[in-house]
């Protein structure tokens, strides 16, 4: 493609679901990738699209739309990536106050979330520990594939007129008079006035090639993944320790109980969180207690096998919200990146509003508290 | 070959078999005529040993209610009861 | 302490030099016996009879061995499911009775053996097709024929003695199809003629398949299997099993988890690099055997006495010449591909097809194996790629018009988890610490 209207650096899940955006609206669109169609966070992803694990803000607001863009993209590209909305159950391990609170303030914020009592969890869910009698069911979650998901939205992309080219690392990023103008990559030069920066845990590397800088780091986490054992777990399940663990800035490690089944039949377990680089060796201990959790929740899962293990990097912003919009030192260089864990779930939102932006329609929401400009006023 | 007189007894779908103290329940099955092990979870494609030590994972059935056991490894145990 | 992980010849061949010079040896084993996979053999309280063993007599002499030194510890119906070197030390992590336990040991062999390697062909996965290991682990270990009527076929010497041990037990050899040609044998002749010894081992065995009246039928190959036949060479030969195997691919998962280099041998084989005293890039651990190379009990069990220490250097050159010829006599041509088609399974445990494999190249853009993995679910079910890996990376190169990097193969031996450990015992932690 010679000169396309849009470059999109990353063919993860949020480089895909920008690619199409910006394809539906007209533009010629080329995505740029180092490595593989998601090679990146996104293939480490358990496909999470929630509305329950947000506290009211912009972030649930960008959720919610989001969450009802996943089901677009389905209807547009087609059900090839295992979309379902099987929805969440939140539970309360000891005291369910705080969780019931939590769930008022959702409800006011455009959530479905019900109280459950110990009945009613365990029609949701028969084999949950009997120990727990109090949780919330949310409905709207969904999960998919996120590597199908991927894979599929780039292919509706290529089906569209644009171009998606891996094995492509992004050496320069040229610029003139504070404006983008090019992109230069191992497999090709662009001349192009728009680039999106997709590129998740590594997007501080690619803002920085353009002269400019975003603060994203990596949140280390493991997923167990279950041997085969269909119809055990019906929806995504976890306890109440994860709202928290998302919106702390500790760096140890903190771990939360999350299970849910997938359409393939194994059951995957998370989650862990570790401020910790780009250190990507295994942790026993941290399996054992990923795995010590989850059966506290599930007994029926300690005669499961443990098929694999693996690790994948969350990129996250200091304030531990996404950065979607126009870079405020280059113009043309918009980012999407630092969706941290919720990757997925926001990817289609961030694509519109982006793409709102980029050809001047209103954006569905106020995306000011996205925006890099919150890390870069005042910056040289 | 000699065979020693004890045996033991498991059941393979609700039906009897036999085995030698020692045989895998694959082998005891096989000893019996009784080939197909089990149907694959995703197409329902009847399935036997295929590696015959542990490897291949095909012949896993369900030993007292615990899933994903292989066959061809774990020794009959009396009233052993195997799920396809 | 010495940990050797695996009680086949070059395991059991380590534990003994190891004890006989002094050293604390624990031997740990997946099995109830000793003996791995080369030396299967009844449970002794049943018979005593290895009548269908080629010189059992060695094999009995380490067994004797391993159970009257006092300095050997024997952990069997042990899997080890996770290892890690920290400072000096390597922890091992096993599975035992349903409790996991830990092993701090200062030196680890890993002796840990080689698969029946397998190549999918249309009809593969219907019951009674199975490996030439699966038909002789049944009648060496457990007494059982797998069938009446069996057609044996693929590649290696491996054929002869699992079609002789078959025959002795009342089974008809149907057909004998070895796709190689013997005048390939012409390529190992210095091989040969540095082990006469084998020369003596063949004769053996063709002795014994003319008395069966089996003849082997050169440059063939099982096209198609259906439930009750195979189709050779046009021809529909009826059979209850068809054991079928190309060589043997060792399990190098031990070796990866624990950071040991690895390699990829003349034939595509991966392989664990190792130095003249069986030492791995990893100081302290060594390994011995098929993962350092495909060479059968002899080679294993010079490298399993070297491991320990022994120095057997002329032994060791002269079993691997004969060794690495092999490969020459017995090649296996990546034109196996030309026997399948779009709706043979390539990956077993979750059913994938190559019809599925190429879709995710040419529709979701796969351009290596890793991602048509990824796309696909190939070599991530249970047996977690030890079946299929290579064969869905020759696939993916030959439809995208590459040849496997080395990268890929070397990728496709190594998995976060050497053995089974359910959820539950995972999560309680260890049960005891040695």
């Amino acid at each position: 493609m010679k000169n396309p209207d849009a470059i999109v650096i990353g063919a993860g899940i949020v480089g895909a679901s920008c690619a199409l955006a910006l394809t539906n609206a007209g533009l010629k669109v080329l995505v740029l990738d180092r490595g593989p169609v998601a090679g990146g966070t996104t293939g480490a992803g358990e496909g999470n699209i929630l509305v329950s694990d947000k506290d009211p803000g912009p972030e649930l607001v960008l959720a919610l739309r989001s969450r009802d863009l996943w089901f677009e993209m389905q209807a547009d590209v087609g059900d090839t990536f295992e979309l379902e909305a099987k929805g969440g159950v939140v539970v309360a391990r000891k005291d369910d106050t705080l969780l019931k609170e939590f769930a008022t303030k959702q409800r006011g914020a455009g959530v479905v979330a019900d109280e459950v009592d110990a009945q009613g969890l365990h029609e949701l869910e028969p084999h949950l520990t009997r120990e727990i009698n109090s949780g919330i069911h949310y409905p709207q979650d969904a999960q998919c594939q996120p590597m199908l998901a991927a894979a599929q939205i780039l292919r509706a992309v290529r089906a569209r007129g644009g171009e998606v080219v891996t094995g492509a690392s992004v050496t320069s990023i040229l610029t003139s008079a504070g404006r983008i103008t090019g992109v230069i990559s191992s497999r090709g030069k662009y001349s192009v006035p728009v680039v999106v920066n997709a590129t998740g845990t590594w997007a501080g590397e690619i803002a920085q090639l353009a002269g400019s800088h975003l603060p994203i780091a990596p949140r280390k986490g493991f997923i167990l993944v279950s041997a085969p054992a269909p119809h055990l777990i019906h929806h995504k399940v976890y306890d109440s320790d994860y709202v928290a663990n998302v919106a702390s800035g500790n760096a140890d490690l903190q771990t939360s109980t999350v299970v849910e089944g997938t359409r393939s039949g194994t059951i995957l377990i998370g989650a862990s969180r570790q401020i910790i680089g780009f250190d990507g060796s295994m942790n026993i201990d941290i399996l054992r207690r990923l795995a010590a959790q989850a059966t506290s929740l599930f007994p029926i899962l300690r005669d499961i096998q443990l098929l694999r293990a693996y690790r994948g990097f969350r990129p996250y912003a200091p304030d531990h919200l996404p950065v979607v919009g126009e870079d405020s030192i280059v113009a043309g260089l918009w980012h999407s990146a630092g969706h941290e864990g919720a990757g997925i779930g926001l990817a289609p939102g961030s694509a519109h509003l982006i793409a709102q932006q980029i050809t001047g329609k209103t954006p569905f929401m106020d995306p000011t508290p996205f925006s890099p400009r919150r890390f870069q006023e005042g910056a040289a | 070959m000699s065979r020693p007189i004890q045996s033991v007894e498991f059941t393979f779908n609700g039906e009897k078999f036999f085995a030698i103290p020692g045989q895998s329940i694959a082998a005891a099955l096989f000893q019996a005529n009784q080939h197909i092990l089990r149907k694959t979870r995703m197409e329902g494609e009847e399935r036997s040993i295929f590696c015959g030590i542990g490897i291949c994972w095909d012949c896993v059935v369900t030993v007292n209610g615990i899933i994903n056991q292989r066959s061809c490894l774990i020794e009959v145990q009396d009233g052993m009861v195997v799920k396809s | 302490m010495i940990a050797i992980i695996g009680a086949g010849p070059a395991g059991l061949a380590a534990a003994a030099t190891a004890a006989q010079r002094g050293e604390s040896v624990i031997l740990i084993d997946s099995a109830s016996q000793l003996g791995g996979q080369y030396w299967r053999h009844l449970p002794s309280n049943w018979s005593d009879d290895r009548s269908l063993h080629y010189n059992f007599d060695k094999a009995q002499k380490y067994f004797d061995l391993i159970l009257n030194y006092p300095n050997i510890t024997r952990y069997s119906n042990a899997h080890v499911w996770q290892a890690e070197k920290i400072d000096d030390k390597f922890h091992l992590y096993l599975i035992k009775d349903g409790i996991e336990e830990k092993i701090v040991a200062e030196k680890v062999i890993l002796a840990t053996g080689a698969y029946d390697r397998s190549l999918p062909f249309p009809g593969w996965t219907y019951p009674g097709v199975m490996t030439p290991g699966a038909a002789q682990g049944m009648l060496k270990s457990h007494g059982v024929l797998v069938g009446k009527k069996i057609v044996i076929a693929g590649t290696g010497p491996f054929l002869l003695p699992v079609a002789a041990g078959l025959a002795e037990c009342g089974a008809e050899i149907v057909g004998l199809f070895e796709a190689n040609s013997p005048l390939r044998w012409t390529l190992n002749l210095h091989g040969l003629l540095l082990n006469p010894g084998k020369i003596l081992e063949a004769i053996y065995y063709f002795k014994k398949l003319r008395k069966f009246g089996i003849r082997i039928q050169y440059g063939k190959v099982v096209e198609e299997a259906t439930r009750t036949s195979v189709i050779v060479d046009g021809k529909v030969i009826s059979c209850d099993v068809v054991a079928v195997g190309w060589g043997f691919v060792p399990d190098l998962s031990l070796a990866g988890i624990l950071g040991a280099k690895l390699k990829v041998d003349r034939d595509g084989t991966v392989l664990v690099r190792v130095d003249s005293n069986q030492e791995t890039s990893i100081p302290g651990l060594f390994a011995a055997g098929e993962s350092t190379g495909i060479g059968g009990s002899t080679l294993a069990l010079i490298e399993g006495e070297i491991a320990a220490g022994a120095k057997k250097t002329f032994a060791r050159w002269r079993a691997q010449v004969f060794a690495q010829g092999l490969q020459r006599v017995y090649p296996v041509s990546a034109k196996w591909q030309n026997n399948i088609q779009g709706q043979t399974i390539i990956c077993r445990c979750e059913e994938v097809t190559q019809e599925e494999i190429r879709a995710s190249i040419d529709e979701l853009g796969a351009e290596n194996g890793r991602t048509a993995k990824l796309f696909t679910r190939a070599g991530m079910g249970l047996c977690q790629g030890r079946v299929c890996s290579r064969n869905v990376s020759e696939i993916v190169a030959s439809h995208t018009r590459r040849k496997v990097a080395d990268s890929e193969l070397i990728a496709g031996a190594g998995r976060p988890m050497a053995g089974p450990i359910s959820l539950g015992e995972l999560g309680d932690g260890l049960g005891k610490k040695f």
